[in-house]
């Protein structure tokens, strides 16, 4: 059971953990992204955040703004749960716990993004939510026919080529995270980056791009 | 996997088509939240139609993240629009003067006649009721300590169960009695949620 097909993008297993049917694993290409995501998110728990900075216009004064410390302990909070979600999602071997990480990341992206009180800010966030919850039905729609084509969940199984994955399960299933982990991609992001933190709203571009990488290889290899 | 998959499948695609439109042309926020938590109804009715046990069991994580995403909109849509909880003196009908009494009683009794889960949570319902209309003056250090020795009884009931199977009996009796009390505890919390208590 215990080797992936070295024909995929993935490369072989590295290492593999296995909680009963749900196997967890690394392989070169996922322990790339494992570790991208890992010093992001030991950043997030050690950086300290920026303070905005406003130029007045038309003359030479410029001030910081002040940051709520209890909006801020709550970003962080939201960017270090972020990246453990993506760590999550990018060495499952479930497609099913794949999407449940995929909408674990939107959750918290809306978290990140939300903990600013500007109208603004708050109008992008709130449709990115609308979107984000919107995805989800392409996303776990996705997993379910998979399931229902082929009778499994496991990326060990789907990978083999022995099984036939519908097309149209691939295409829910990178639409769905298309909507719920890079919304940023297309919803308003000049103003969401307006939020505050600069360490925190990193966190947002970081996660969508691992889950980019991420489902693509799925899609891939399946 | 017989007729019925495809003919849902086709249901379903026809719920979506349904849901995104009325989305598209919706323009109140509320009711935009409102559909969209319809359409996330789509996704576990997708789930649903694998109709076997695994699908059963990838419903609840479905829902549960259906409903933190919705709470999580929520609560952007609150900060969004600065709604505020309404002040204004408290809602009072007659019957709140007469009833919790004799309805509190009727519910916890038969709570208590179920047992289990099921029990505490009708018990708790009473409990509810008479907090949120008698208000209260209790101390809620000992319903959470009460609270906490039940729970430490259902413990101790499980570990009845598997090293004494012998006695499955009164194990049942523990866990049953005990998680009437934590879940009536824990719920009556609820019903002293109502604003102008003194620890809202």
């Amino acid at each position: 059971m215990f080797d992936l097909p070295t024909a995929n993008i993935g490369g072989p297993d590295l290492f593999v953990l296995e909680f009963g049917d749900i196997v967890a694993y690394f392989s070169p290409y996922t322990a790339a992204l494992f570790v991208f995501a890992l010093i992001f998110t030991v950043l997030v728990i050690v950086s300290r955040p920026e303070r905005q900075v406003d130029i007045a216009f038309g003359g030479d004064a410029y001030y910081t703004k002040v940051v709520d410390p209890d909006l801020l302990r709550f970003q962080r909070f939201m960017a270090i749960a972020c990246g453990l979600a993506t760590l999550g999602a990018v060495v499952t071997g479930d497609v099913f716990n794949f999407t449940l990480f995929a909408s674990m990341v939107g959750i918290t992206n809306i978290g990140i993004v939300a903990a600013y009180r500007n109208r603004h800010v708050l109008n992008a966030a709130f449709q990115y939510g609308i979107v984000a919850m919107l995805a989800t039905v392409p996303l776990f729609g996705g997993a379910a026919i998979v399931l229902a084509g082929t009778g499994t969940l496991s990326m060990w199984e789907l990978f083999g080529g022995a099984m036939a994955v519908p097309l149209i399960a691939k295409a829910f299933l990178v639409l769905g995270v298309m909507g719920e982990g890079m919304a940023p991609f297309y919803i308003a992001k000049a103003e969401i980056t307006r939020a505050q933190g600069a360490p925190f709203i990193l966190m947002v571009h970081v996660s969508s791009l691992l889950l980019f990488l991420r489902v693509t290889e799925i899609v891939i290899s399946m | 996997m017989d007729i019925a998959y495809p003919v849902g499948l086709v249901v379903v695609a026809a719920s979506i088509v349904i849901g995104f439109t009325a989305l598209v042309r919706e323009k109140d926020d509320l009711h935009r939240i409102l559909l969209t938590d319809l359409a996330e109804i789509l996704a576990l009715v997708l789930i649903a139609l694998v109709a076997t046990d695994l699908a059963e069991a990838l419903i609840l994580p479905g829902l549960v993240v259906g409903i933190s995403e919705l709470m999580a909109v929520s609560e952007v849509y609150i900060a969004k629009e600065g709604l505020r909880a309404p002040t204004g003196p408290l809602f009072r009908i007659e019957v709140m003067d007469s009833a919790p009494g004799i309805l509190a009683l009727i519910l916890v009794a038969y709570g208590i006649v179920l047992s289990g889960f099921t029990g505490g949570a009708i018990a708790a319902v009473g409990a509810v009721f008479y907090f949120m209309c008698r208000g209260h003056t209790e101390q809620f250090e000992l319903i959470e300590t009460v609270s906490g020795y039940a729970w430490a009884f259902w413990i101790g009931a499980f570990f009845i169960f598997m090293f004494l199977p012998a006695y499955w009996f009164f194990g049942v009796m523990i866990a049953g009695g005990a998680i009437l009390i934590k879940v009536m505890a824990k719920m009556s919390l609820v019903g002293t949620m109502r604003r102008g208590g003194p620890d809202v």
